[in-house]
């Protein structure tokens, strides 16, 4: 069980923008997205989560035709976190965070919501207002609400994903690996995640398996070891790389 | 879908907090009070004290039951339905400025409501029907403007706002341009129907039209009203609200509906009123918090007892003679929207 992407193409105004895009996101692992600007990462992220529809090929969650499943149901199965918009209205932090709450208001809720808070370090700032922090704050806001969907529905389903489009963006290295670690930990509690990022070390060093993108194509797809190597970063980035293995880091220039 | 409403209605006090709870009987207190005081006072004061023991003379029963209590009820209805409609834009655009005027809502709907007077005109007076006609037009060109709002604005993600406000103004200018015409055209006796049309008034107020308008307004209130906690989700971007289970397009067509019929029926019977629908959903927010469980409630009400305050003012200021009510609302409006632009310019 997973959602499997199969043969995928996506076009738009004759301009073809993802082709051939073919594999698995498993529970329990995380599969990070590399790539250049323009590859079509978001785009692949908004066809997975079902906003779009493919031109072609097909996306099925656990042997189910992403097509075929209502609103509801697949926000049950799944929960998104895209690059955020502008809030115009003096919301709360705690507010916004709720929204991201998709079942009853039971008794269940307020635990969740201390531990998703908790998770993203925003206790702090719970009670200011959201329009007023800053882009790396906010992005943590917005994270602990995808959390905070996602975990609203228990056990409904099997097997429940997490698309991060770019989880760490705007984050200090101090939060970026806080929040990666925790990332680990839900994928370790069964959860299949999907994220685009754009640090390869930490994408080799957290990810279960790499897809490397580039002009709409998946270049490159399985284990970071295997996917993970000079000529085919000098392939995607188009710069000169050197990867060092003990400890792991690569350089390029 | 069907499960996600019942959740909605389920938790539906849950998202008011203990002030906002507060707040609301508050406001609906001060809407009963304004009321009953309009029933009371105006240029001919009846006495409670002899409506209470029941020995009003013929004349003043006269008076308060054909003219005073439906002319009260409509004012406080159609200042519930402007309060409504101004937050349920301002929440479906994602814009606090916002507002069946700025956007031009209300000149389709005065465009619709003049076309029917000046074109129309015969059969408004000689078919038993006419008198809905007014209101149908009214209704149907606030529907227009609102769709050609939509369409514009839609393509517009990021610069929606700005592009929506230009839109706005052109319409504005279109129906002027058509109303002018119109106005052109027209003879002695439609033009002084216009005339009532473009400055706001509720002296028109009888039965037979105030109860249709009561009731199209009180429907599209109790349709919108279930939709407040999807107006807060949608803050958070369409998409995002799609992904968290929202059916999002039958949402906008929700608010888009019920607006365009709340502010139709408003400008159709009492003309346009200005800033009532972009000002009260302001002061509520300031008042109390932004989700709109309780902005929706909380404008409905304050939009409604401000109107009937506005009515008395206009009817006792140059008595025996009266203002039009929507110079009344221009005249505290436009002064409280200056005082919002300039403190949204400091933060």
């Amino acid at each position: 069980m997973s959602i499997e992407i199969k043969d995928v193409r996506y076009v738009v105004n004759d301009t073809c923008l993802l082709d051939k895009i073919t594999f698995d996101i498993n529970p329990g692992e995380i599969t990070t997205i590399l790539g250049p600007n323009g590859a079509g990462k978001s785009t692949l992220i908004k066809l997975i989560s079902g906003d779009m529809k493919p031109s072609s090929g097909e996306i099925l969650y656990d042997k189910i035709l992403l097509n075929k499943l209502t609103l509801e149901n697949k926000s049950h199965r799944r929960s998104v976190l895209s690059q955020s918009q502008n809030i115009n209205f003096d919301f709360t932090v705690r507010d916004i965070v709720e929204m991201g709450w998709i079942n009853d208001l039971n008794n269940i809720f307020e635990k969740i919501l201390n531990e998703v808070s908790k998770e993203c370090s925003i206790e702090d700032i719970i009670e200011r207002k959201f329009m007023h922090l800053s882009g790396g704050e906010q992005k943590r806001v917005h994270l602990a609400r995808t959390l905070l969907h996602i975990k609203s529905i228990e056990n409904i389903y099997e097997n429940k994903y997490i698309l991060l489009d770019e989880p760490l963006a705007n984050l200090d290295i101090f939060y970026e690996f806080k929040l990666i670690k925790i990332i680990r930990k839900l994928a370790k509690n069964g959860l299949g995640i999907l994220m685009i990022l754009h640090d390869i070390n930490l994408a080799y060093k957290f990810s279960n398996k790499i897809a490397l993108m580039l002009d709409g194509k998946v270049k490159y797809f399985g284990n970071p070891e295997k996917v993970i190597n000079q000529k085919n970063l000098e392939k995607i980035y188009g710069l000169k790389m050197k990867i060092f293995t003990k400890p792991f880091f690569i350089k390029y220039y | 879908m069907g499960t996600n409403i019942v959740k909605v209605d389920k938790n539906f006090f849950r998202y008011l907090n203990n002030i906002q709870l507060k707040l609301i009987l508050v406001f609906i207190a001060f809407t009963l009070i304004c009321t009953l005081f309009g029933f009371f006072f105006g240029s001919f004061d009846i006495s409670i004290k002899k409506f209470i023991y029941g020995n009003l003379s013929q004349l003043e029963k006269e008076i308060l039951y054909q003219i005073r209590i439906p002319r009260v009820l409509l004012s406080a209805f159609v200042g519930a339905a402007l309060g409504l409609a101004g937050a349920c834009l301002q929440g479906l655009f994602r814009n606090p400025l916002a507002d069946p005027g700025l956007i031009g809502v209300s000149a389709g709907a005065a465009l619709g409501a003049v076309l029917s007077i000046v074109i129309f005109s015969n059969l408004l007076e000689h078919h038993f029907l006419g008198i809905y006609l007014l209101p149908i037009s009214s209704v149907t060109g606030a529907l227009v403007v609102i769709l050609i709002l939509y369409s514009f604005s839609k393509g517009f993600i990021y610069d929606g706002v700005t592009y929506m406000l230009l839109i706005g103004i052109a319409i504005n200018a279109l129906a002027s341009v058509g109303i002018g015409i119109l106005t052109f055209v027209s003879d002695d006796a439609q033009l002084r129907g216009l005339t009532f049309w473009m400055m706001g008034s509720f002296a028109n107020s009888q039965w037979n039209l105030v109860i249709p308008s009561i009731f199209l307004i009180l429907i599209s209130i109790i349709w919108i009203i279930p939709q407040s906690r999807k107006i807060d989700i949608i803050q958070i971007g369409e998409l995002e609200a799609s992904r968290l289970g929202i059916n999002v397009i039958k949402l906008k067509f929700i608010v888009i509906m019920s607006s365009a019929i709340m502010v139709g029926v408003s400008v159709s019977i009492s003309g346009m009123i200005g800033f009532i629908g972009l000002v009260i959903p302001h002061l509520v927010r300031l008042i109390g918090g932004v989700n709109h469980n309780y902005l929706l409630i909380g404008s409905a009400f304050l939009g409604s007892s401000l109107l009937v305050l506005s009515d008395i003012l206009s009817r006792i200021t140059i008595q025996p003679a009266e203002l039009p009510v929507g110079l009344v609302t221009s005249a505290i409006g436009a002064p409280f929207f200056l005082w919002l632009v300039l403190r949204i310019k400091k933060s």
